[in-house]
């Protein structure tokens, strides 16, 4: 919805480019276990997502390790609690061989998340062939 | 003197709400209440929608449970097309919602509940959630993992997503099962079985260990209802009504899902969004009554498949007249649910028929009445909807599982309140044993007020004269 689908837009695109069968391109909405259900067995993971932000930063990328992310590991009080830290944590520890070893995520600032409409702002929309090109060399430098 | 104590964040509940025990002039307890305090309004936003987008749409209601609506919604929809799906349809709702039913009771026990049993009720809240688990049992925390993915994996193949599947519609459901899938979940079905039967050997063994506590723990009478098949089997998928009293007498029996307002009411108190369903002939509140896993095993006579059912005679002999009353007992009984749900699973795979390519029946028909009823892994779910001639929504009702035990809550909070809280002393443990309480019954708070959102509860104690007297924070 709005700027923040704007992972779905690029995964949409990239699935187009992407024709290498090692590489699997997936959109989900999945969080905590669902995620962690997701990402198992592979050995290398890109993500992309939306991050809220203001003025000039919007549209802007960043290039980001989970830790930077989100604050880190915490009590687990409900399944609605499990940020992607704590999901990583809990593969890495459960299945430490079948976790991503390397992880990056892309994010594109946007500032606005709760308004319904299926149209994005210029500067996020701009923001999408950029990313692409940063996720594809991501992936071609190995 | 005036005493209010708050008990702030009981964790480990899905969605809002907040605890309140006012004490009487000896500082004893007079009244405890469990407060839902978030409100969402599903059943007004509904109105103007065609009944056939009613599955979809109620699906959002609960990211945890969303099968459990989208079948209830879509069995609303075959009800006012006036039809019965096809009998491959009838067993893909069942494939799905054994499916759920097994990641649902999966995730509650292993990663919400099991560090309660696991590590104790006094144990220190920063170790006693599922990092702790982790950390000194991976295994057990391993086959909750397992035997979820498991459930969410059949989900994923029938839906085509893991959280809100498009699946069923009103008529029979929207995509067959191929022979492929089918023999995938086939070959990995009896490790999941096996799982199983550890998680129910694990809370067997713990409620003998701790027998004292788990009988007497948030333990009071109350009815249960629950839908049982033709041979008074638990059933989830269709059946009928059963309601017993705390003595095992059936009040209710052979009740048609349909006609659920000739035994229930629902009352709204001034003080939750969560209205208080109860059973009509005994009034309000005596009229409360259970569901759910503890609700299910009280007023059925014997589970559908052999381990089960075996379990099931077991888990019987705990009461008198087969009538378990304990909260606590709530874990045991879902994990023995888990385990039908398991063996259902690979019976249903089992017959061939699961794979015939006739899955949806068609009708000219539009009644302007139709009510699902199913049983979602919290309790009874009931979806009940009128239509004008076009299809199109003119009113919801839904009574959903954590609103049906919204007055046993209610009492298990008081319980266990009145045990911990005497002449206006609060002991240690209270905070730990309310939640420990609520979390027996695996209560939605999303699901029950349609809200959205997650928030921890708090618990606030009030004097005789309603001043605040002692807030308890984490």
């Amino acid at each position: 919805m709005g700027d923040d689908g704007v992972g779905f837009h690029v995964v949409k695109e990239l699935a187009k480019e992407i024709k290498d069968e090692n590489i699997d391109v997936k959109d989900t909405s999945a969080d905590g276990l669902n995620l962690l259900e997701l990402i198992i067995g592979y050995d290398k993971l890109i993500v992309i997502d939306a991050i809220v932000t203001e003025g000039e930063k919007v549209g802007r990328i960043y290039r980001l390790k989970p830790e930077d992310v989100c604050e880190p590991l915490r009590s687990v009080i409900s399944s609605h609690h499990f940020n992607l830290t704590t999901t990583l944590e809990i593969g890495k520890r459960l299945f430490p061989e079948d976790i991503p070893k390397e992880i990056t995520v892309f994010a594109v600032g946007i500032q606005e998340v709760s308004k319904v409409t299926e149209e994005m702002t210029v500067k996020v929309k701009e923001a999408i062939p950029r990313v692409m090109d940063l996720i594809l060399e991501e992936i071609s430098s190995g | 003197m005036t005493r209010k104590i708050i008990i702030d964040r009981v964790t480990r509940v899905e969605g809002h709400g907040k605890v309140t025990i006012h004490l009487d002039d000896e500082g004893n307890v007079a009244q405890a209440r469990f407060h839902v305090t978030q409100v969402r309004g599903f059943e007004k936003f509904c109105e103007g929608r065609l009944f056939w987008e009613m599955p979809v749409i109620t699906a959002r209601i609960c990211g945890i449970c969303p099968v459990s609506h989208h079948l209830a919604s879509a069995k609303a929809g075959d009800a006012i097309l006036g039809v019965e799906p096809p009998p491959t349809a009838k067993m893909l709702r069942r494939l799905i919602h054994m499916a759920q039913i097994l990641q649902s009771h999966a995730l509650h026990f292993f990663y919400l509940a099991s560090p309660d049993l696991l590590f104790g009720m006094d144990a220190d809240p920063a170790k006693r959630n599922i990092m702790g688990i982790i950390a000194e049992m991976p295994e057990i925390a391993k086959k909750g993992i397992k035997i979820r993915a498991f459930g969410q994996k059949i989900i994923e193949m029938l839906g085509d997503k893991r959280v809100h599947p498009n699946a069923a519609i009103p008529g029979g459901m929207n995509k067959t099962f191929s022979p492929n899938k089918r023999d995938e979940i086939l070959s990995q079905v009896d490790d999941v079985i096996a799982d199983c039967r550890f998680a129910v050997d694990l809370i067997k063994d713990y409620c003998a260990q701790h027998g004292e506590e788990v009988t007497s723990f948030a333990s009071f009478s109350t009815s249960y209802l629950g839908l049982v098949d033709n041979n008074g089997n638990v059933e989830y998928y269709d059946g009928k009504l059963r309601l017993k009293d705390s003595k095992g007498n059936v009040l209710e029996n052979d009740v048609a899902p349909e006609n659920y307002l000739s035994i229930i009411e629902e009352r709204a108190e001034d003080w939750s969004y969560l209205k208080s369903p109860y059973y009509k002939k005994l009034g309000y509140p005596h009229g409360m009554y259970r569901v759910g896993p503890l609700g299910r095993l009280n007023v059925a006579d014997g589970c559908s498949t052999p381990l089960a059912n075996k379990e099931f005679r077991d888990f019987k002999k705990l009461g008198s007249n087969g009538i378990v009353q304990g909260s606590l007992y709530y874990h045991y009984a879902r994990m023995i649910e888990m385990l039908n749900a398991a063996e259902e699973i690979k019976s249903l795979l089992q017959d061939e028929l699961i794979c015939s390519k006739e899955i949806w029946v068609s009708s000219s028909i539009i009644n302007e009445e139709g009510i699902g009823v199913i049983e979602a892994p919290r309790g009874t779910l009931f979806h009940h909807y009128w239509v004008d001639k076009s299809g199109k929504i003119r009113k919801v009702n839904l009574i959903v599982a954590t609103g049906n035990n919204n007055l046993a809550m209610n009492r298990a909070v008081y319980e266990v309140a009145k045990e911990f809280i005497k002449n206006g002393k609060v002991t240690e443990g209270i905070l730990n044993r309310i939640e420990v309480a609520i979390r027996c019954y695996d209560p939605c708070l999303s699901c029950s007020t349609h809200a959205l959102g997650h928030m921890p509860l708090e618990v606030t104690i009030y004097g005789p004269d309603g001043n605040i007297l002692q807030v308890l924070r984490r």
